[in-house]
């Protein structure tokens, strides 16, 4: 590594640090939206599902840069908003995870079987202990290797928040190169950053998915 | 087990199911008195098992109605759930909780339905794995059962809830036939005990020797209802007849 991109070390831990930070919230808060809009999508009235259809398709269909220019002017404009780049690239990241997450949480509710519903109605739970004791515990285990994809997936997309000049760690990485002129080694630092990043995401993924096995 | 023993723990008025345009039970009269074991037989297809699971509401009815101890079962109404609390169901599938241990799976329901302190069911719990003879086998997973073990362990979780009646629906279609005997041996415990049971089974040999009733079954109706004896001995009804035939030259 050349010194005068080594002397910015400080920065590009800075931009691993908030890339970090944005894409956990963004999946917290998409997971939180999504486990919502996931239900719904399974609910019994017609009308209900639909809205959660809609809301899915649009926002998994819709690239990531195009909502985060639509959250950072469309919405400041709309609503009158002075959203920061944060508070933007938040939105932004939480409404395609959660649109993400919602498809996760159906696939895993729905990869249980009738029959544990049948058996837990049998003994007396109402629908909501039936969901809480039986259903959800086995949804978990299924949900869990595709949660990591929706992570990786949702950190990569925040890169795109530099657009709209939110100092994550690829932000973080071009302000460098500007400064110093060195273009390769610096793209270069910012792709083996990311790629530690999310191949231990996929390794903690990994583990968990092995501790939440059933006993064979 | 009934509070009156001269009313009947169920009974059935003028049952009709229909799935769509299909008639599965067609006008089903039918009472059970407290210790009676009722064995269904007939031909796959004819509302046997459709049968059980509209008395304890798992399925909604489209004309008659069922009386649970007196009660109406309602299979839309908040009070099904107090209802199939006193009514243990054992499906042909075991449909145990693939993420408990067999000892978790019987006492789920009673804590947490029922509300009893964890300690008194676990106790309750251990004296039933004596009675399904799996005592050794209580800290398993379904998924290191073979089939007979985990049915017999779906019939400790049944009777943890101290259920008023008991539905077997084919408790051993789904099982390898050297698993078959340990199962009804239970079962056939459970209906010396003096319980009340309702059995769909293709086991002619269990009917005959545990069941006080026979019901032959055919095109959603009840063909005929008399103790298994003598409907093995001499069926009345030709379709009956056809059908003892079938099964028992086998």
């Amino acid at each position: 590594m050349s010194p005068q991109v080594a002397a910015y070390w400080y920065v590009f831990l800075k931009g691993v640090g908030i890339t970090l930070w944005i894409s956990w919230l963004a999946l917290i808060l998409g997971g939180v939206v999504g486990l919502v809009i996931g239900l719904l999508r399974i609910a019994p009235w017609a009308i209900v599902r639909w809205a959660a259809i809609v809301y899915i398709e649009v926002f998994r269909s819709v690239p990531p840069l195009v909502l985060f220019f639509g959250c950072f002017y469309g919405l400041s404009f709309a609503m009158k908003l002075d959203l920061s780049p944060f508070s933007a690239a938040t939105i932004a990241l939480t409404l395609t995870a959660s649109a993400l997450m919602a498809e996760v949480v159906r696939a895993g509710i729905e990869s249980v079987t009738r029959g544990q519903w049948e058996a837990a109605l049998s003994q007396g739970m109402t629908y909501p202990q039936v969901f809480r004791y039986v259903i959800w515990p086995q949804a978990i285990r299924v949900m869990l290797p595709p949660s990591v994809g929706v992570y990786i997936s949702t950190l990569k997309d925040s890169s795109l928040a530099s657009i709209i000049g939110y100092v994550e760690l690829t932000k973080s990485g071009l302000l460098v190169r500007e400064s110093t002129g060195i273009s390769f080694e610096v793209l270069l630092i910012i792709a083996i950053l990311y790629f530690i990043i999310n191949y231990s995401i996929s390794l903690v993924g990994t583990a968990l998915e092995r501790r939440f096995k059933y006993v064979h | 087990m009934s509070t009156d023993p001269s009313s009947p723990v169920l009974r059935i008025e003028g049952l009709v199911k229909r799935y769509g345009p299909h008639l599965v039970i067609d006008g089903v009269d039918l009472d059970v008195a407290a210790g009676q074991v009722v064995v269904f037989v007939g031909p796959s297809g004819t509302g046997k098992s459709t049968l059980l699971r509209c008395v304890n509401g798992l399925e909604d009815i489209q004309g008659g109605r069922i009386l649970f101890e007196g009660q109406p079962v309602l299979s839309r109404s908040s009070a099904i759930h107090a209802v199939r609390r006193r009514i243990g169901m054992i499906f042909q599938g075991f449909n145990l909780y693939p993420h408990l241990t067999a000892l978790q799976n019987v006492t789920l329901a009673p804590v947490k339905v029922l509300g009893e302190p964890a300690k008194d069911v676990e106790e309750r719990a251990r004296g039933l794995f004596r009675k399904v003879r799996l005592e050794h086998r209580a800290h398993a997973f379904p998924s290191q059962l073979s089939g007979g073990e985990q049915q017999r362990v779906a019939i400790a979780r049944a009777l943890a809830m101290n259920p008023h009646l008991l539905m077997f629906d084919e408790p051993t279609s789904a099982l390898d036939p050297e698993t078959v005997g340990d199962v009804l041996a239970v079962m056939e415990d459970l209906a010396r005990e003096g319980r009340t049971m309702l059995v769909v089974t293709h086991e002619i040999g269990f009917a005959r020797h545990v069941g006080d009733r026979m019901i032959f079954m055919d095109g959603g109706k009840i063909v005929e209802d008399r103790p298994p004896e003598e409907m093995i001995a001499s069926p009345e009804n030709p379709r009956t007849r056809q059908f003892l035939g079938s099964i028992l030259h086998h």
